[in-house]
């Protein structure tokens, strides 16, 4: 073996390769010979090597000008580099940490925005070949809403007329009540046409789906459960296929469990049934919007081909039938339906964390740049030994690429907290539950690691290593022009960073008024202490009659016990996004449209408005001792359907060729009922009392004095003394309902607030940096100023209006950034407008005055300079 | 005023190839006459000298190999190649024509 090692050695000394080893081993003879001599000079063992090596130089500086010399294979030069890299970074522990700092806030900030733009926005759906799935809508004659319920007919029309879809299902929310001997138990179901999973391409678990038949003899008895439910609430039971299940609308038995995979694309649905056509009053009508509609792409069909076929068949039916006049269709890919209302969020959010990462990086660049003018003497001496440009060039990107690394370990820490804050905040079911930093999310840090390398990396390395600087020899790192040179550079450096920063500041100081605006927004009726819960009355107990006792004798029940003071019901709960949208007919009206229009529509009991605190304007709320189903509407319907008249005993139909109707005995204030954010004052109450074929599933509004969870408990025990089958669910007080339907802009502009405070925090220090070097540079001007008479606080000015200055440039450049940059926040925007002025300036103001305040510390050093030594330049 | 970057490498070289032109030489021993250099002119320190050997090595004015030295340790030896040789000559020539010259220029401005 040692004569193995032997040859290899000197075929290496013979190839001009000098080992490792070989290099130690000659220098440590040269320390041995040096201590010999001056031991022999008189000097003791210990001293003599000590003052060898301090002859020598640092002996680890120069194995690597060695190396540099002896060139070598591109790893080995890169192990050695790294290695280099690290003990220079605890040479210099202050400007690692500060890197690693920065790039890890940056880098992380990045990698929790992109792990759920990879679990959302590139997700594929669980379904095989999901980019042919799309997803069919009706769209309204005037374009408004183009996303509307599709008529069972028009789906029946459209799927035999149009030769695009390899399949086309459809389907709706259903509830089914499982009765046991405990409480009932409501299940979340769905309804959908016996091809459903054919054509999502769906197998199941256990059993068997839906088979493909003809959808009117349906066997309605057939249920289907999803995988969650079946482990949750039957214990995975294994002879569950088969079982027969006792429901609200009678047995029915479990023919098939669906697989886990889709629950995830169906969260909280426990069972699906097959959809029955014949259980839908008027389900003959194209006009009868209720249900959702898929579909497959035939193989190579796109979807612009596919809308094409679709408007065209849409276009015969709307002619053919009056019903549906001026009516179309639209065809959307599912995978992008599917993440509709956060692609523009997560793109800009993910925009926002690359300014900051930009900002960061520029800080490092600057950093970079003062550690190599205290570089300058080591870089120059190598050169001037013979080390190759590329040589010194590569091991300083090696030395970045090592920070930016070791803040992309640091960002993966700072990104599974930022997600934690993220998954936390989020509305439920705005995100899916299982947001991972996974392999894609590790690669994309990765990435981010070696794009700063590149970014903040590479113009430091050239910088340090031109000709230019080897003149730093000569004059011992006080070369004054080419600092001025690159003081120039870093100040643009400066300026971009400011600018970057103001950019975010802007953004998020526009996002926050509009979430300070929409809080403020008057709701038009009174949230607190109202819980609102949900009650289906299916099963064969009732009827329409039925129906409206029960909430009439809720109602006496309830309102006078202790702790509750109101309750009413309604078909939508409180600050419903949708909500029903129906053809009306105003009676007798001489509009040019003879009447015919469409409006939101809400089914009411009587004491609604007392519930919610609305205030009744003109005539009177509707009463359970109305003979016919009366009519309450808004003050803005008031005004748009009968301007300049009383409403007061007018008649609205519902349904374009309803010539009677039913009359209007009221009117009341405007509220926000469809959302905050969405301007629909106009709105028709017709009462529940008395009304046909009303909605089975309604939602209590109940005000009382103490908590939500004792209101509920009241409640909850009122209606099981009435109907002991009925199950409640969706309890939530109406605050909360208001807080979650704001959770998505509360989470957009936390998230954007972070990442501008962090952008601003990271200008600060920029500013501090530049200005702190540009004090070092002028050291000599300055005690000149001084001695000539200058006084503190002219010094003091001088710096600090150098600061101000950097980041009034910073500001007029970003104002120039900020005007794009807020046409992708435009939608956020509530009640202020993209160059709201206040904002505007505040934000300048609060970057200049961070600007100043950084240019503070510098400014006050400069100041208390003795003008002596400042002179004398040392 | 030092000595520019690429006439203190040159004039290194020189030196280099002057102290092994003799005999065969180890750094230690190449070292010693430059002591009075170091501390003054060119400031360069013992271990700059390494760099300036291997490069030459590998440019082939100079030849290595290990021996033993005067008092017994294992030593690396340079000697100077045919090609190594006829570049001092040239050198030497460079810088005596070189230094004449400024001799005379120092010496017209003296009188």
């Amino acid at each position: 073996m040692a004569r193995l090692a032997n040859v290899i050695r000197r075929l290496r000394t013979r190839l001009g390769r000098v080992s490792d080893g070989e290099i130690d081993e000659e220098l440590r003879f040269h320390l041995a010979m040096e201590a010999d001599l001056l031991e022999r000079g008189g000097m003791n063992r210990e001293l003599a090597v000590a003052e060898a090596k301090r002859r020598f130089g640092g002996v680890d500086r120069h194995t690597e000008e060695l190396r540099d010399v002896r060139g070598g294979r591109i790893m080995e030069n890169l192990l050695q580099d790294a290695r280099y890299a690290f003990r220079l970074s605890r040479r210099f522990p202050a400007f690692t940490a500060i890197v690693l700092l920065t790039l890890g806030i940056a880098i992380g900030a990045n990698s929790a925005i992109f792990s759920v733009v990879n679990a959302t926005l590139l997700r594929r759906l669980p379904y095989p070949d999901d980019a042919r799935l799309v997803i069919l809508f009706s769209q309204n004659p005037d374009k408004s809403v183009p996303r509307f319920s599709v008529s069972y007919a028009d789906f029946l029309d459209w799927r035999a007329q149009t030769r695009s879809f390899s399949g086309m299902a459809a389907g709706t929310g259903t509830t089914v009540t499982l009765i046991s001997d405990g409480e009932p138990l409501r299940l979340s179901g769905q309804s959908v046409t016996s091809n459903y999973f054919d054509v999502l391409g769906v197998r199941a678990e256990r059993g068997r789906l839906f088979a493909d038949g003809d959808p009117t003899t349906e066997t309605a008895s057939e249920i289907v459960l999803t995988y969650d439910f079946w482990q949750r609430e039957l214990a995975g039971d294994p002879n569950i296929v088969g079982r027969r299940l006792r429901t609200g609308g009678g047995e029915r038995t479990v023919v098939g469990v669906l697989p886990r995979s889709y629950d995830r694309d169906n969260p909280g649905v426990d069972a699906v049934t097959v959809f029955n056509p014949a259980s839908i009053p008027n389900v003959e009508s194209h006009a009868q919007h209720m249900l959702a509609v898929i579909g497959r792409l035939k193989p190579g069909v796109t979807q612009a081909a596919a809308q094409a076929d679709l408007s065209a068949v849409a276009a015969r039916l709307a002619q053919q039938f009056p019903d549906i006049a001026g009516w179309g269709a639209n065809v959307f890919m599912w995978r992008d339906e599917a993440t509709r209302t956060l692609r523009s969020p997560l793109l800009v959010l993910l925009a926002a964390a690359g300014l900051v990462l930009l900002i960061g990086c520029i800080n490092v660049v600057n950093l970079l740049l003062t550690r190599a003018t205290l570089r300058e003497r080591e870089v120059a001496l190598r050169q001037a030994l013979g080390a190759a440009r590329s040589r010194l060039i590569g091991q300083l990107l090696v030395e970045s690429g090592e920070l930016a690394l070791g803040g992309a370990l640091l960002g993966l820490v700072v990104a599974h907290f930022v997600l934690l804050l993220i998954v936390r905040r989020a509305p439920t079911g705005l995100l899916p539950v299982d947001i991972t930093l996974d392999s894609r999310v590790l690669l994309f840090t990765l990435a981010l690691a070696v794009a700063t390398t590149v970014i903040a990396g590479l113009w430091p390395a050239f910088a340090a290593t031109t000709p230019r600087l080897a003149k730093a020899f000569r004059d011992g790192g006080r070369s004054s022009s080419g600092g001025a040179r690159a003081l120039r550079a870093r100040r643009t450096l400066v300026v971009a960073e400011s600018s970057l920063a103001l950019v975010l500041l802007v953004c998020a100081g526009l996002v926050i008024q509009s979430l300070r605006n929409i809080l403020a927004v008057d709701l038009g009726f009174d949230p607190a202490r109202v819980v609102t819960m949900r009650v289906n009355l299916s099963g064969p107990r009732y009827t329409d009659t039925t129906q409206v006792q029960f909430f009439r004798e809720l109602q006496s029940r309830l309102e006078g016990r202790p702790g509750i003071e109101a309750i009413a019901a309604a078909n939508t709960p409180p600050i419903a996004p949708g909500g029903i949208t129906t053809n009306l007919r105003l009676i007798g009206s001489t509009r040019a449209d003879g009447g015919k229009v469409m409006g939101p529509a809400t089914a009411i009991t009587p004491g609604y408005f007392r519930t919610m605190r609305m205030r009744l304007l003109r005539g009177r709320d509707v009463s359970w001792s109305d003979a016919k189903p009366t009519i309450v509407v808004s003050q803005a319907a008031a005004n748009a359907y009968w301007p300049g008249e009383s409403p007061i005993g007018k008649r609205i139909g519902f349904g374009q060729r309803d010539t009677v109707g039913f009359e209007v005995v009221g009117v009341v204030n405007d509220t926000r009922a469809r959302g905050i954010t969405v301007d629909t004052p106009l709105m028709i109450y017709l009462s529940y009392a008395g009304a046909t074929n009303v909605a089975r599933t309604m939602s209590l509004v109940v005000r009382g004095r103490g908590d939500a969870t004792a209101i509920a408990a009241a409640t909850r025990a009122a209606i099981l003394e009435i109907d002991r089958t009925l199950p409640v669910y969706a309890v939530r007080p109406v605050t909360q309902v208001i807080n979650d339907s704001l959770g998505q802009s509360r989470l957009n502009t936390t998230l954007l607030t972070i990442f501008a405070v962090v952008a601003l925090a990271l200008a600060a220090v920029g500013i501090y940096g530049v200005i702190s070097y540009s004090v070092t540079l002028r050291q000599q001007e300055i005690g000149v100023r001084m001695a000539l008479g200058a006084s503190s606080s002219n010094v003091l000015t001088l710096v600090l209006r150098e600061g101000g200055l950097l980041a009034l440039v910073g500001t007029l450049v970003g104002l120039g950034g900020a005007y794009f940059a807020t046409g992708l926040v435009q939608s956020w925007l509530f009640g202020v407008g993209r160059a709201d002025v206040m904002t505007i300036a505040g934000t300048s103001v609060v970057l200049i005055a961070i600007a100043l305040l950084a240019s503070y510390l510098p400014a006050r050093r400069a100041a208390k300079v003795d003008p002596l030594v400042a002179m004398r330049g040392d | 005023m030092h000595p520019n970057a690429d006439v203190l490498q040159g004039t290194l070289d020189l030196l280099i190839l002057k102290a092994v032109s003799l005999e065969p030489m180890h750094g230690w021993g190449i070292s010693q006459p430059f002591q009075q250099f170091s501390s003054g002119v060119l400031e360069v320190n013992q271990g700059s000298l390494y760099p300036a050997l291997h490069r030459l090595v590998k440019r082939k004015w100079l030849e290595a190999s290990w021996g033993t030295s005067e008092n017994n340790r294992r030593a690396r030896f340079y000697k100077l190649t045919a090609v190594g040789r006829r570049q001092l000559a040239m050198e030497t020539d460079t810088w005596r024509r070189f230094s004449a010259a400024v001799e005379a220029v120092l010496a017209v401005h003296q009188t």
